[in-house]
């Protein structure tokens, strides 16, 4: 079934254009690959798709409802309870602790604090860093602060998962222990993922790669090479 | 370097830069403007005669009785309480971009001891600019007010110019002391060619002490009358002194104990917090607590000014009162005589002196709110960009600085007037004692909050151009 949908987006930064006529779609606990040289329009297509900016021209839908057109807030709530949204570094509270950071999407919810540190817990346990429950950003290392990230991105259960760039500030090792916990994670629970790359080791965990040149879907192909550490599947 | 290269990488920056370099220098402008008044009030001449001659070419009473124009010199020194505040917190704005210019200088072959005078020179420039143009803008002003009524009388002292050196120390001292005060902030700071390093400050849990020098504070203000009577006729002004030591202890007392009640509500919120924007500003109150005393330092000094200022009006009413009273029952009418109306016209100096304070205060908080949004922006726009509402996160600044300001406010309202109280005798002629003058102290507290609670509005309004889509391609 088909879930996410964009037809024929257009985006410009002023005279740039940075989508030119995008038309996708993404099923449900699919896991799609965006890749492209620097400066491709990869970052703003994710930006359209999750509701964050809106383009200016084509349509995006989310199970059979056009979002580009709702109000901020709307498009807020969907990213809160729907989506989930993961980026390359700074995206932690920093005065929060480990739990805290990914108990707020619930507590925003309206979940109760206890009930929210319990779940977030556990999703920190699921990611492996369940001992820095309570330990500040600033005290991890960089691929435990992804880890927790990653949690936070996934506790509210989305039905998908934007990721940009998610490894690419860590190392080769870190970030295919992350990536690999992200699409288990994600396939158990049946999320979708739109995957922001530039790398094609990274790309070959998706189902699905889709390389954009210029703003433009150059071509899509499946994620063929298994990556060196192949448990994702 | 040379002097041209050191000057022209310390004026040096973008936007932000640009914006700290002028609130730097219309704070040193505003600054040289008090000073040079106060300096200009010390420099009428006492008329020939007795003690109670006074100088008649003025209309107002504080420039006319010499017995007054130290105080009123005072008050203008302290009025430069807040601007000197606000260009403290001046200096905090575009930080984090001045941090990386300096560091890409020490990458560029820049020695430790070059950048520090790059950032000393570029504080000196801004004041020194200030500086000037607060004597040019004192000069013309003179020049413009110089208007004598119909009686020949003038609003100010236009008619004197203080004495020359004093003026250029003014003038050129305060770039001096504005450079110096920003080498001895570099101080806990390592700019390396990798980024720029703090060293921690204080840390642990804040603890009540400050209380102590409240305590200081109070009873420095019981002992004025005792000294008063014991030291009657001692070549030394022990009772100003001690009036000094005392409101200084006073006010050092409530700023530093807003670092403890700020950390206390942090706490409490924590434990209590109703919603995650609670629970950040519990966090973010708990991790620094001493941000608030450095916030609201200036708003709180004002405070306890003007709450001490409402017991001396209290007083002065009261004495009012029953003059008119003993007027009357000798059948003179309802008189209240002369020297009330004085000291009331007196008081309403101070209330304005007061607000234009509080006013400063409310400025210079509103650089540091912008400054702490600007420097979160990336942390915001990945927050907004995970569904939570900017509501929430203006929410979230609203609760860290209203949790500690309004305890601290009601601290500096009780401080300010429990010191005036004792300052002002307490009690009048026939032994009565003025009311607590609710109204006026509840006016001058919910004043303070509304003044933040406008500055927190201004600042949120910040936050929709810092939490856009672009701060997340920003590295």
């Amino acid at each position: 079934m088909t879930k996410l949908e964009a037809r024929g987006l257009v985006k410009s930064y002023g005279p740039t254009p940075a989508l030119r006529d995008v038309t996708l779609d993404i099923d449900e606990g699919e896991i799609v690959a965006v890749t492209g040289p620097s400066g491709c329009g990869k970052s703003t297509l994710l930006h359209c798709l999750a509701g964050i900016l809106r383009p200016d021209a084509g349509e995006v839908s989310w199970r059979g409802h056009r979002i580009d057109t709702w109000s901020e807030a709307a498009r807020s709530r969907l990213r809160r309870t729907e989506f989930g949204v993961l980026f390359q570094f700074g995206q932690l509270v920093a005065e929060l602790t480990a739990a805290e950071n990914v108990a707020l999407p619930l507590l925003l919810a309206g979940t109760g604090r206890r009930a929210a540190r319990a779940a977030a817990c556990d999703w920190l346990e699921r990611l492996g860093v369940a001992e820095y429950a309570d330990v500040r950003p600033g005290e991890m290392s960089g691929g435990q602060q992804q880890r927790c990230a990653t949690a936070r991105a996934l506790v509210t259960e989305p039905r998908v998962l934007f990721a940009d760039e998610p490894t690419g500030a860590l190392d080769t090792v870190t970030g295919e222990q992350v990536l690999t916990q992200l699409v288990r994670l994600a396939r158990q629970q049946r999320t979708a993922v739109v995957l922001i790359t530039h790398e094609p080791r990274i790309a070959a965990y998706a189902d699905r790669e889709i390389v954009l040149r210029d703003g433009a879907i150059d071509h899509t192909g499946l994620g063929l090479d298994a990556p060196l550490s192949g448990g994702a599947r | 370097m040379s002097p041209g290269t050191l000057a022209r990488l310390a004026m040096a920056g973008n936007r932000t830069d640009a914006a700290r370099v002028t609130l730097t220098a219309l704070s040193a402008a505003l600054a040289t403007l008090a000073g040079l008044a106060a300096l200009t009030v010390l420099a009428i001449e006492k008329p020939p005669g007795d003690a109670w001659q006074h100088s008649e070419q003025y209309v107002n009473g504080l420039l006319r009785e010499p017995g007054l124009r130290g105080g009123t010199a005072f008050a203008l020194v302290l009025l430069t309480i807040p601007v000197l505040a606000l260009a403290g917190q001046s200096a905090r704005l575009g930080a984090p971009a001045r941090d990386r210019r300096l560091a890409a200088l020490r990458l560029a072959g820049a020695t430790p001891g070059q950048v520090t005078r790059i950032a000393m020179l570029e504080t000196g420039l801004a004041s020194l600019a200030g500086a000037l143009t607060g004597l040019a803008a004192y000069l013309v002003g003179r020049n413009l007010l110089h208007r004598p009524d119909a009686n020949g009388q003038l609003a100010l002292p236009t008619d004197v110019l203080p004495w020359m050196p004093a003026m250029a120390a003014v003038v050129l001292g305060l770039p001096l002391v504005a450079a110096v005060a920003t080498s001895v902030m570099l101080r806990r700071v390592t700019t390396t060619p990798l980024g720029v390093f703090r060293r921690a400050g204080r840390t642990g849990s804040p603890r009540p002490w400050p209380g102590l020098l409240i305590g200081l504070g109070v009873l420095a203000a019981a002992m004025v009358e005792p000294i008063q009577w014991a030291l009657k006729g001692a070549r030394v002004d022990w009772l100003g002194i001690v009036i000094l030591i005392g409101i200084f202890a006073a006010v050092m007392g409530v700023i530093l104990g807003t670092g403890w009640i700020s950390y206390l509500a942090g706490r409490v919120l924590h434990r209590h917090a109703p919603s995650p924007a609670a629970l950040l500003a519990a966090r973010r109150l708990t991790d620094d607590p001493w941000a608030s005393s450095r916030t609201f330092a200036a708003l709180l000094a004002a405070v306890i000014i003007g709450a001490g200022a409402t017991a001396f009006r209290a007083s002065f009413l009261l004495m009012a009162q029953i003059e008119r009273e003993e007027s009357r029952a000798a059948g003179y009418g309802d008189d209240a005589g002369p020297l009330n109306s004085f000291y009331l016209t007196t008081m309403d100096l101070v209330d304005l002196a007061v607000a234009v304070a509080l006013t400063i205060a409310a400025a210079g908080l509103l650089v540091t709110l912008v400054e702490g949004i600007v420097s979160r922006r990336r942390g915001y726009a990945v927050l907004v960009a995970n569904g939570v509402p900017r509501a929430t996160i203006g929410a979230s600044i609203l609760w860290q600085v209203l949790a500690p300001v309004v305890p601290a406010v009601l601290v500096a309202l009780g401080v300010g007037y429990t010191i005036g109280r004792l300052f002002s005798g307490g009690t009048g002629r026939d032994g009565r004692t003025p009311g607590v003058p609710v109204e006026q102290l509840a006016l001058l507290g919910a004043g303070a909050v509304v003044a933040v609670l406008i500055t927190v509005g201004l600042g949120v309004l910040f936050l929709r151009g810092n939490t856009a889509v672009e701060e997340l391609r920003a590295t």
